[in-house]
């Protein structure tokens, strides 16, 4: 019982043989002349079978992708001019039988779980950046990644969460190549 | 003050409240964090974290109180003990029921919590969801039977005019969408319950690829989709169902262009492609309302199962933390409690050891009203009160041993001898006085029987005190005087003259006897002095009186009957007359001395000149030494007269007297010398000297001027016997002497306030008598004119 109490500290960071991979990314100026940057990412996992579980017993689960641009500078920490982040929320209905992924507004049904974690790993056309935040002739990076929400989970998860790695599903940050070309 | 050093110290008591405060606030919020609300839902794990955290530090606090506990305990320190138990017994106290609770507290949750899921209960939802279900399939089978209806009726509709039949179909049977797509997806036309104009509308949703070539090749495309939680009706619960529309079996005949129906519907121009119906029928929103009730209520009992595990670690792990914090806040209450408790008594047992030790400090007291508190004041009022009285002990003690003091200074230097015996005549004290009159050292033979020391006094004293039991009335003490011989003195010495007092005494162990004895020898010679004095004027009164008639009467014979005789007979009555007229010539001298003797003038003192007084008077003696006997053997008067020589207050012709009767006194007692016909050699010295005497009346050290007269003779000295007596009248060594001498000098040096003493010299110091009179009335200033050194006078 006094482990118990103490196991929040040693429940260590993820590290668990779970985690998100970002096969590719890439960053892409916007089809309209005044529009921004675009973010195109390609996330690859598998949802564990105890996420799944929750998912089909009704758990919305919430999954975040987060974008960062930093400006380096050399005589302190990189700047950050960028922090955004996108929420899809992947819930299932048992009486329709319908899995659907929202993205604020947006919801989408699939018939299947594997169709709907299909379009979650595929994330199009976000914009992440005003065209005018971005200086020709500075030097940037950007990192992405993915990463299962779970302090937007039940209070009982989130005790899973700190003591059990099905729960910890997370990408590394990955640096999204930036070149000078999107500047201009 | 004695304080020991606090058991606590001030930084580590703060310490631990603040840390027991903060640890209830946050054991609180995670009390109410706990459970299955949205309270603090982001932030639970550092809610935990931080919980834990107090703990720890609670922890380390508690430790470090037990082993300063246990290190006191070790060293033994004044109070540890008493402390430790206290602590003990308080953190006990609150351990054992708080660790009772949690245990009964645990099993009970776990109970609980398995009791919430109960298979019942699943089956219940799990009916409920298969009934919900069923109705939606109920509905999606009716919304099937109506879209295949419409369809066969719109089979047999030309192309051109399916759209308007379409919605007068879809109103007829009652439905809330109606599609007409082609099979590559795009749209015909359609139209919707909701509103009139449906050019207005939004671009209605069109249907999937997928879904149409389902329909196609399965020949009916039937869901239930929507989101039950959905707000927009339109994005809510709804059948939504595609059929194909199967050929027509007439042959279409017109082909016109576009046409618009009264809807307005954009058309497009027919063609043999397949088309296919949808229709999409919204669930009653009654059912939707349930639907939803059944979801939410399923989802949160799935989530309740599924976090069974997480709730029950949850709940324990706020448990625990509880415990621990509450087990923390024992112990330190307890060792905080016992600190406070034990305080006073500590010092209370600390100023008994220092009480005992005869350290009256006070001890620190407390404040407060509580009867440990009180104790402390009380002892301290005790400790004075003792110290108090110690010190009037003491004070009083300082006194007795003063008094004592005084008393035996007091006894020591009395003249009068004190001895106590016990009840068997035994020494028991002696003062220094009973010491110098008896003679003998008394204060080493405490102890022994009084008749071993002093046979002759101890065995009167005997006698008297018996005669006092046996007395026909008795009396308290008694009084005798007794006579007893000198101890260590010759054999025909003086005997003692004692005035002794006797009277009863009790002692620590049991009767005894005190006895205070004064040497009244001088006493009875003064009052011998004074007696013969008085018998002498009488006796002088008396005597003259008859003596004159007798001279008278012989020298009348003679004158009478001296011419009537013969010659022989005349001769003899001459004789006769002479013999009676010298004989009553010299009685009379004799009253006439005795008349002196007895009325000696009083003296009249002015200020003299001791030296030229003796000047005077030896000249006299030397000059009537060489006029009478100018013997060669005479014995020579040496005058040793000290210069500067102070006046002193003396009557000059009684002090003639004085110096005329000593130098007779020395020249008769070197007379055998000349009558034998030994060597001369007979030697008288008068010396004069001035000395200084301890003046009682002056302050002390302060001495006085003081004229010593002396006058020595080297001739065979006083004898013992006489030496005691020999100012008293009658006592003479001279054969022809009348023994008044003395006496009259003794008389005036007693007038003059001054003293005299008989010494018999050592041989060393040439041997003979001097006598020596100490002047104390002296003037002092110096004599005007030294008188000289020495004179021989031959």
């Amino acid at each position: 019982m006094l482990l118990l109490a103490v196991a929040p500290f040693f429940a260590g960071p993820a590290s668990a043989a779970d985690r998100i991979a970002v096969q590719s990314a890439q960053l892409m100026l916007a089809d309209d002349g005044d529009g921004g940057l675009m973010l195109d990412a390609q996330f690859d996992f598998e949802l564990p079978p105890v996420l799944e579980d929750a998912v089909n017993r009704g758990i919305a689960l919430y999954f975040v992708v987060e974008f960062e641009l930093f400006r380096p500078r050399w005589y302190w920490f990189d700047k950050k001019l960028i922090d955004e982040t996108r929420t899809f929320r992947l819930t299932y209905s048992p009486l329709t039988r319908q899995y659907r992924l929202a993205t604020g507004a947006l919801a989408q049904p699939f018939d299947s779980l594997a169709d709907a974690l299909a379009t979650l790993r595929r994330v199009r056309g976000w914009q992440v950046a005003d065209r005018g935040l971005i200086r020709p002739d500075d030097k940037y990076t950007a990192q992405v990644r993915m990463r299962l929400d779970t302090s937007q989970l039940p209070k009982p998860f989130q005790i899973n969460a700190l003591t059990n790695r099905d729960w910890t599903l997370a990408s590394d940050w990955r640096n999204v190549p930036f070149s000078a070309d999107l500047a201009k | 003050m004695l304080v020991p050093a606090p058991a606590i110290s001030r930084a580590l008591r703060y310490g631990l409240l603040t840390a027991l405060a903060l640890g209830g606030v946050l054991l609180f919020l995670l009390a109410s964090a706990s459970g299955n609300t949205q309270a603090f839902e982001r932030n639970y794990p550092l809610l935990l974290a931080i919980n834990g955290a107090i703990a720890a530090a609670l922890l380390v606090l508690v430790i470090m109180l037990v082993a300063r506990l246990v290190r006191r305990w070790r060293a033994k320190r004044f109070g540890a003990r008493l402390m430790a138990r206290f602590a003990l017994a308080f953190a006990l106290m609150g351990v054992a029921p708080g660790f009772l609770i949690y245990i009964v507290s645990v099993q009970f949750l776990q109970r609980s919590i398995e009791s919430w899921f109960d298979v019942r209960v699943d089956r219940a939802l799990e009916s409920g969801l298969s009934l919900g279900r069923a109705a939606l399939e109920a509905q999606l089978a009716d919304v099937t039977g109506k879209a295949r209806v419409m369809a066969l009726e719109l089979a047999d509709v030309p192309e051109s005019q399916q759209l308007g039949q379409l919605e007068r179909m879809r109103e007829r049977v009652g439905l809330h969408e109606a599609l007409l797509v082609t099979a590559s997806g795009r749209l015909i036309g359609a139209t919707d319950a909701r509103s009139g104009s449906g050019f207005d509308e939004l671009v209605p949703e069109l249907p999937a690829l997928a879904d149409l070539r389902q329909a196609r090749s399965q020949r009916t495309f039937a869901k239930v989709e929507g989101d039950p939680l959905a707000t927009d009706p339109r994005a809510g619960l709804r059948a939504r169902v595609i059929v194909p529309i199967p050929a027509s079996t007439t042959p279409p005949n017109d082909v016109e262009g576009f046409a618009t129906s009264p809807r307005g519907m954009l058309l497009a121009p027919a063609r043999t492609e397949v088309r296919l119906l949808q229709v999409v029928q919204r669930v009653p929103p009654s059912v939707a309302a349930n639907a939803e009730a059944l979801q939410n209520g399923y989802r949160e009992y799935q989530e309740l199962s599924l976090s069974r595990s997480g709730l029950q670690k949850i709940y324990t792990a706020t448990l625990t933390l509880t415990l621990l914090l509450a087990i923390f806040a024992a112990i330190a209450t307890g060792v905080l409690l016992a600190a406070s408790l034990a305080a006073p008594l500590l010092q209370l047992a600390e100023g008994t050891k220092s009480v005992a030790e005869g350290d009256y400090r006070p001890v620190r007291e407390f404040r407060g009203s509580d009867e440990l508190n009180l104790l402390t004041q009380s002892f301290n009022a005790m400790t004075r009160q003792l110290g108090e009285a110690r010190d009037a002990v003491e004070a009083r003690s300082r006194e007795l041993e003063n008094a004592r003091a005084y008393l035996e200074r007091v006894l020591t230097n009395l003249s009068a001898g004190v001895i106590v015996l016990d009840k068997d005549h035994r020494l028991v004290t002696a003062n220094y006085g009973a010491s110098r009159i008896l003679g003998i050292s008394l204060a080493p033979h405490v102890g022994q029987p009084f008749a071993d020391l002093a046979p002759a006094m101890a065995q009167q004293v005997a006698g008297c005190f018996s005669d006092q039991q046996l007395a026909a009335t008795p009396k308290d003490s008694w009084q005798q005087q007794m006579e007893i011989k000198r101890a260590g003195g010759q054999r025909d010495a003086e005997p003692l003259a004692l005035l002794a007092r006797g009277s009863h005494l009790p002692l620590d162990d049991g009767p005894g006897y005190v006895v205070v004895f004064d040497d009244i020898t001088q006493v009875i010679s003064a009052q011998r002095a004074v007696a013969w004095g008085e018998v002498a004027r009488r006796l002088a009164h008396e005597i003259k009186n008859p003596l004159t008639p007798i001279q008278l009467a012989a020298e009348r014979l003679q004158m009478k009957l001296a011419d009537k005789l013969p010659i022989d007979q005349a001769e003899v009555l001459a004789r006769g007359a002479t013999t009676i007229v010298n004989q009553v010539a010299a009685m009379k001298r004799m009253v006439d001395d005795f008349r002196d003797y007895a009325r000696v003038p009083p003296a009249r003192l002015v200020a003299l000149d001791l030296n030229a007084l003796i000047d005077e008077v030896a000249a006299l003696y030397g000059v009537e030494k060489r006029r009478r006997n100018p013997a060669p053997d005479a014995p020579a008067i040496e005058l040793a007269l000290a210069r500067g020589l102070p006046f002193i207050e003396g009557d000059a012709t009684q002090l003639r007297q004085v110096i005329h009767n000593l130098l007779a006194n020395a020249t008769d007692a070197l007379q055998p010398r000349e009558a034998g016909g030994a060597e001369s050699g007979g030697r008288i010295v008068v010396r004069t000297e001035a000395v200084a005497i301890d003046d009682p009346a002056a302050p002390a050290g302060k001495t006085k001027q003081a004229v010593r007269l002396s006058v020595e003779d080297n001739g065979p000295g006083f004898p013992a016997n006489i030496l005691r007596r020999a100012f008293e009248p009658y006592v003479t060594t001279k054969p022809s002497g009348t023994g008044l001498g003395l006496a009259m000098v003794r008389k005036i040096v007693d007038e003059h306030g001054a003293r005299i003493e008989l010494i018999n010299r050592s041989v060393a110091a040439g041997g003979g008598a001097s006598v020596t009179i100490v002047f104390r009335r002296v003037i002092q200033a110096v004599a005007a004119e030294p008188t000289g050194a020495r004179r021989r006078v031959a």
